[in-house]
């Protein structure tokens, strides 16, 4: 087997010195995988293995638990800190909770190293993370289509609510808070690091995500948000 | 293996909780207490029963001391105005065999680790909140690992304890001594150009 690139995603102590590893691979999605040894102190893999870092990997097994054998790091992965590192958790545990093994998910791949070169600056974090998010929903067949339910294209002056179930918006009474189609309009373009579009796309994502997550909220989102109530709270 | 005694079997079942103790060595142990250190074993069981029952956390730092008050926050010779927080008692004993620190600790037995579902609430960082705001310290030594759960704990902290004033500062990432920057990896390579220091001004 050829050399294939990979992120790791998340890792866990297993047996004494080995580890199991959740892995974001090129070709083969993601895979779980057991990292004989790398706990052993003095491990030169240990620090290799590690998540945001771009790795190359060789492995063996047919069965859904695979055996790493070869482990290399491409060079030093982004250098994430503070918030940057929770929004890279965050796409971390997307991916672990949502994508199905062995399920090839190459753009999103690509999706994902475009984010990781993303997230240190905070102005470009935002629209990196939407792109992730709708080449996820798009991987799963989940992703918003631009349609109403009879699949008629939306009235431009239109508001809208959307439809996870039928990946379609409906007309939204006037009252309440609703998708301008306006908005959703330039989404439908691919225009999702524009400023202005920022707290609809961020909304629009996140109700896609939500039947997909069923009741279990995401611990990293979590956690950014007991970091926001913090701050707030110590500003004042 | 054959078998001949339920009760040696369920010591050599028991003893394997150690870590890196596999079928033989757990036999070898067994066999070697039995047959010639019974009085060793004696002690053992009896020193290992009195550890489990009475060890806890110091109630200031979080460290395992089987007193209210582990041994570092009773020297009253320590610096109250630094505090070091570390993951484990196995890195405060790392950072203290290294000597150099005269401050005080606090441990906080873990890091924060969304995936596995481990929160603010599970390393007691309102007692570290509550300490630092009592005791008037000035430095806060984020000694958690270089890792990437251990990063986002220290930033959770710092972000947490910004209100309060306090100076926070963060183990900075080097090439280990006597190594050989060839061989060092990329990641703390790159970190400890980045974090270079000024060179040739002392004497």
């Amino acid at each position: 087997m050829e050399l294939q690139p990979a992120y790791l995603l998340h890792r866990q102590a297993w047996r004494e010195t080995s580890a199991l590893a959740d892995i974001l691979t090129l070709y083969d999605g993601r895979i779980r995988a057991v990292a004989r040894g790398v706990m052993r102190p003095g491990s030169r893999t240990r620090h290799r293995l590690q998540p945001f870092t771009p790795l190359h990997l060789t492995w063996q097994g047919e069965g859904e638990l695979k055996t790493l054998r070869i482990i290399e790091s491409q060079g030093p992965g982004a250098m994430l800190a503070g918030e940057g590192l929770i929004c890279g958790l965050y796409a971390n545990e997307l991916m672990s909770r949502l994508l199905p093994l062995s399920m090839p998910v190459d753009t999103l791949f690509a999706f994902y190293a475009a984010l990781l070169e993303a997230l240190p600056f905070p102005e470009r974090r935002g629209g990196a993370l939407r792109r992730f998010e709708i080449t996820l929903l798009e991987a799963l067949d989940s992703e918003p289509v631009f349609l109403d339910e009879q699949d008629r294209p939306l009235d431009r002056e239109g508001r809208y609510h959307y439809d996870p179930s039928l990946k379609r918006f409906r007309p939204a009474p006037l009252e309440g808070p609703a998708f301008e189609a306006r908005a959703l309009g330039w989404l439908a373009r691919g225009d999702w690091d524009s400023p202005g579009l920022a707290g609809t796309a961020r909304v629009l994502t996140r109700q896609a995500l939500a039947p997909l997550l069923g009741s279990r909220e995401l611990r990293s989102r979590e956690l950014m948000n007991e970091l926001m109530r913090r701050r707030r709270t110590g500003a004042r | 293996m054959a078998t001949f005694s339920p009760l040696i079997d369920r010591l050599l079942e028991t003893l394997r909780v150690l870590p890196g103790v596999g079928p033989r060595t757990a036999q070898r142990m067994a066999f070697h207490l039995l047959e010639r250190d019974r009085e060793g074993g004696r002690r053992l069981a009896e020193v290992l029963g009195e550890a489990l029952e009475k060890v806890g956390y110091c109630e200031r730092c979080r460290n395992l001391t089987e007193s209210q008050q582990c041994s570092i926050c009773d020297d009253a010779r320590r610096d109250d105005r630094a505090l070091c927080v570390v993951e484990s008692p196995a890195d405060l004993l790392a950072i203290e065999e290294a000597g150099g620190f005269h401050g005080r600790y606090f441990v906080l037995h873990g890091h924060l680790s969304p995936i596995d579902g481990i929160g603010p609430g599970d390393l007691g960082l309102d007692q570290l909140e509550a300490l630092v705001h009592q005791r008037q310290i000035e430095e806060l030594i984020l000694a958690t690992n270089p890792t990437v759960e251990g990063e986002a704990t220290a930033h959770y902290i710092a972000e947490q304890l910004r209100a309060l004033g306090v100076r926070c500062s963060r183990l900075a990432y080097g090439v280990p001594m006597g190594g050989e920057l060839e061989y060092v990896d990329g990641g703390t390579l790159s970190r400890a150009f980045m974090g270079r220091q000024p060179f040739g001004e002392q004497g």
